[in-house]
């Protein structure tokens, strides 16, 4: 903002002439209103329409099997009938989010593991408290139970539990779906909903110390299955062990890992040496931990700088502006013309009719003597032969470019050597 | 309402206590709280309807030339009011630094200075005053625009008047009033000079040279009050720009140039500008007060995008005209115009008086006949030759009318125009 200095205004008491042009008074709120009710209102309405759906609106979710997802392949209805019974379903977008305050009451559940990295795998595998994966990847079934493999399966009739794991028990049959688990699930391992083809939809390793529930056929625990066969039960059971969920679904672009704080009560998750991972490790963050919201602070105040600039200091001023045409515009088009239509015979005449008639008024030869006057004298002038002036000034037009470009540089080279006499 | 840049300074400070908070939420709380502080300000500040301003402008500036203009405002209230005023006019009229800080006691008045330097010529027109009266916490205030209406005329450039002191010497010579012949002023015998080849044999003082062994012949003093008309053509092709400038503003240059000497000979000098109206004229007045009016008269003559009505300017030309003058006609010689009828208009006006067409040249085309260097260029070269035979063939036929025919370069228009005008004086043709 560009201010004239103060010095070049004079303060003295004001006149009492009269003369003085004023602003309106302002109209106020009330006086606009009662002039322009519908507008006013209308106005109002629009903004308590965009507060509201501001207020209610709640960002959508369609990632498959994640707890928010109301969809057919979400698992909003099983996170709600948890809840429903009491057990704190907290979902988290990076697995850094998890902070997991006591993992001997705390379930995790981590559906989709085939985007996960290898050290995120590791930092899952020794979490101490009880897991539950869904759609295991072969990569973590191999660290949990090695001689069990994850294959796809095709047969899809309720099968019954066929183990002894109460879970499973009480769910009585399901389906096999999608994928199934088969082989050997180790000493501590179980596998139950066997199908015709060895397929089983789920398996547990309980080694004393957690417990790690394997569903495999994930399709049970989605809002569209949930309440088929003995899925809704299998997937409660399997889920509600501990007052708290924590739910976290594979994510690619997450390169965090899992954080939980050391036990305070139950200090025997260190027996196997295992080191958990510390905060500063998990989140590689440089920045000091304040800087996120002071950026986001400061993109506000963009806004406000927005409005500071984008007030203006009155309207612009509008300048009628002359019509700009060069002069020399029909000229050029003119010669566009001639050269798009090839007309060079024209343009060489016109350029021969000029020069004769500027070495005319050189040599003192009237416009009238034409032809035959102005030769003799131009040759006699260049000192040249009257028939080779001749066919400069007055030969056959040319047919081409090259043949102009030459006429019109004897032309030249002619008009240079004729001299006042 | 505006805000001031201390506001957003004041947000931007937030970030501190962010980093300690790290809540998303203390962002939004901290930024709206300093817009609620900013309204707050703004509601607080004084309604810039107790401010009242006075324009006043010169009456008229020449182009080039710079000058200033003034903005009263007067606090009518009852409370101490400050603020920034700005002195809106058209981007044309140059006016440069017209934001002025201000800070006025109940009843006080301040005057604003605004320099300016206008760009174009004709009326430049103010905008509206913008005053912005600021809270007491300076974060924010109100601003409302006034209507002031006002008006600064720019006068015609008149670059040429620097031909004018060598044209006024020429023509004290041509009226015997130089120096050296001022000596013997009031003899008789200064009047009468030796007769040499070209003189008019009816020019010759038989009883003087009867005296002397030599024929002597009478010298006349160009003869005075004479009419000159200028008449400009302000239709379409004075729009075109030749150069920086419209042809028109080359005509203007050669209307005052011509006019300033016109009226210092002692004649009487009115002009016109036409297109198919008279759009400006300047008449009945002689002498020092000439300029004024012209300059006043053609600073608002804009071209006009139509075509010349020439029946009506020899029309025009006859009704001003009742005894023999030199009608000057400022237009452009091109084809297009003989059959616009100038041909006809040239003939009826040089039937009666001396007519004098002058016509800007184009340097632009004059260096594209020159161009050699590619295939385009020489077919521009032969445009420009065909469009230069033409314009030569409307000038030999508006001299075979009996007129004469100036084509110059704008800058030379003007004094071309003034030495033909001395030539006609010398030779008594006027």
């Amino acid at each position: 903002m560009s201010t004239a200095s103060v010095d070049s205004a004079r303060t003295r008491p004001a006149p009492s002439s009269p003369g003085f042009s004023r602003a309106d008074d302002d109209a106020g709120l009330v006086t606009r209103a009662r002039r322009r009710p519908v507008v006013l209102s209308a106005a109002a309405l629009f903004v308590v329409l965009i507060v509201t759906l501001i207020w209610t609106s709640r960002p959508e979710d369609y990632t498959p099997l994640s707890t928010d997802n109301a969809t057919p392949s979400g698992t909003r209805a099983l996170a709600q009938v948890l809840r429903a019974q009491g057990v704190d379903v907290r979902q988290i977008g990076t697995m850094a989010d998890a902070r997991i305050d006591s993992p001997g009451t705390t379930t995790l559940a981590v559906a989709g593991t085939e985007p996960m990295a290898e050290y995120q795998i590791d930092a899952l595998i020794e979490y101490p408290g009880d897991l539950v994966l869904i759609d295991p990847s072969q990569s973590v079934v191999d660290r949990i139970a090695p001689a069990l493999s994850v294959e796809p399966s095709l047969d899809a009739a309720p099968v019954a539990a066929a183990c002894e794991d109460p879970d499973a028990v009480a769910a009585e049959s399901v389906r096999v779906a999608d994928t199934g688990l088969a082989g050997d699930p180790g000493p501590d391992g179980m596998l139950c909903f066997p199908n015709d083809y060895g397929s089983h939809a789920y398996a547990v390793v309980d080694d004393g110390d957690r417990r790690v529930t394997l569903i495999a056929s994930w399709p049970l625990v989605t809002n569209e299955h949930l309440a088929e066969d003995g899925n809704a039960a299998l997937a409660l059971r399997a889920l509600g062990r501990h007052e708290t969920v924590v739910w976290y679904v594979g994510d690619l672009f997450d390169p965090s890992t899992l954080t939980w704080s050391d036990g305070d009560g139950d200090g025997d998750n260190g027996a196997d040496g295992a080191v958990p991972p510390t905060e500063i490790e998990a989140n590689p963050d440089f920045l000091p931990p304040g800087t996120g919201s002071a950026v986001y602070l400061l993109a506000l105040t963009a806004l406000v700088a927005a409005w500071w600039r984008a007030r203006r200091f009155g309207p612009l001023v509008r300048e009628p502006l002359p019509v700009i045409v060069r002069a020399s515009e029909a000229t050029r088009g003119r010669a566009r013309l001639y050269r798009r239509s090839r007309a060079s015979g024209r343009a060489t005449a016109a350029l021969r009719a000029t020069a004769a008639a500027r070495m005319a008024r050189r040599l003192g030869v009237p416009r009238a003597a034409g032809r035959t006057g102005l030769v003799p004298a131009v040759a006699r002038a260049a000192n040249r032969d009257e028939s080779d002036v001749d066919r400069i000034l007055y030969g056959a037009p040319p047919t081409d470019d090259s043949t102009m470009m030459s006429i019109i540089q004897e032309l030249d080279t002619l008009e240079s050597e004729v001299h006042r006499p | 309402m505006y805000i001031t840049g201390w506001t957003v300074a004041l947000s931007a400070i937030g970030a501190v206590p962010a980093m300690w908070v790290q809540e998303r939420a203390f962002a939004w709380v901290w930024v709206i709280g300093v817009i609620a502080l900013a309204c707050l300000d703004a509601a607080l500040a004084a309604k810039p309807g107790i401010l009242g301003v006075r324009r006043s402008a010169p009456r008229a500036v020449r182009l080039t030339e710079s000058t200033a203009v003034e903005l009263e405002v007067v606090n009518l209230g009852s409370r101490v009011v400050s603020g920034t005023v700005r002195d809106a006019w058209q981007p044309s009229a140059g006016a440069t630094g017209n934001r002025h800080r201000f800070r006025l006691a109940p009843g006080e008045a301040t005057v604003c200075v605004t320099p300016m330097r206008p760009t174009r010529r004709g009326d430049r027109r103010a905008d509206v005053v913008t005053v912005r009266v600021a809270g007491p916490l300076r974060l924010a205030g109100r601003q409302r625009s006034i209507e002031a209406p006002a008006t600064l005329r720019v006068l015609p450039e008149f670059a040429s008047r620097k031909h004018l002191p060598s044209r006024l010497a020429r023509l004290r010579e041509i009226d015997g009033q130089t120096a050296v012949q001022l000596k013997g002023a009031g003899s008789e015998f200064d009047s009468l000079r030796e007769y040499v080849i070209g003189d008019d044999v009816r020019a010759i003082d038989w009883r003087a040279s009867a005296r002397r062994a030599e024929v002597l012949v009478k010298t006349y003093r160009p003869e005075r009050d004479r009419r000159v008309m200028i008449v400009l053509d302000t239709a379409r092709l004075s729009a075109a720009r030749v150069g920086d400038a419209p042809r028109i503003d080359a005509s203007i240059e050669a209307a005052l140039l011509l006019s300033a000497l016109a009226s210092k000979a002692g004649d009487r000098v009115q002009v016109s500008a036409f297109d198919r109206v008279e759009r400006a004229r300047a008449m009945g007045v002689s002498g020092p007060a000439m300029m004024p009016v012209l300059a006043d008269a053609l600073s608002t003559v804009e071209p006009a995008l139509v075509e010349p009505d020439w029946p009506a300017v020899a029309r025009l030309v006859q009704s001003r005209l009742s005894q023999r003058a030199l009608v000057v006609l400022m237009t452009t010689l091109d084809a297009s115009a003989v059959d616009g009828g100038m041909l006809d208009a040239v003939a009826a006006i040089a039937r009666s008086h001396a007519v004098v067409l002058a016509s800007v040249d184009d340097p632009e085309v004059r260096a594209l006949e020159r161009g050699r260097d590619d295939m385009h260029d020489l077919y521009a070269a032969g445009a420009a030759a065909r469009g230069a035979l033409e314009q030569d063939a409307v000038a030999a036929r508006v001299r075979e009318l009996g007129a004469d025919v100036l084509t110059a370069l704008p800058d030379d228009l003007a004094p071309a125009v003034a030495d033909r005008y001395l030539d006609l004086k010398a030779s008594g043709k006027l």
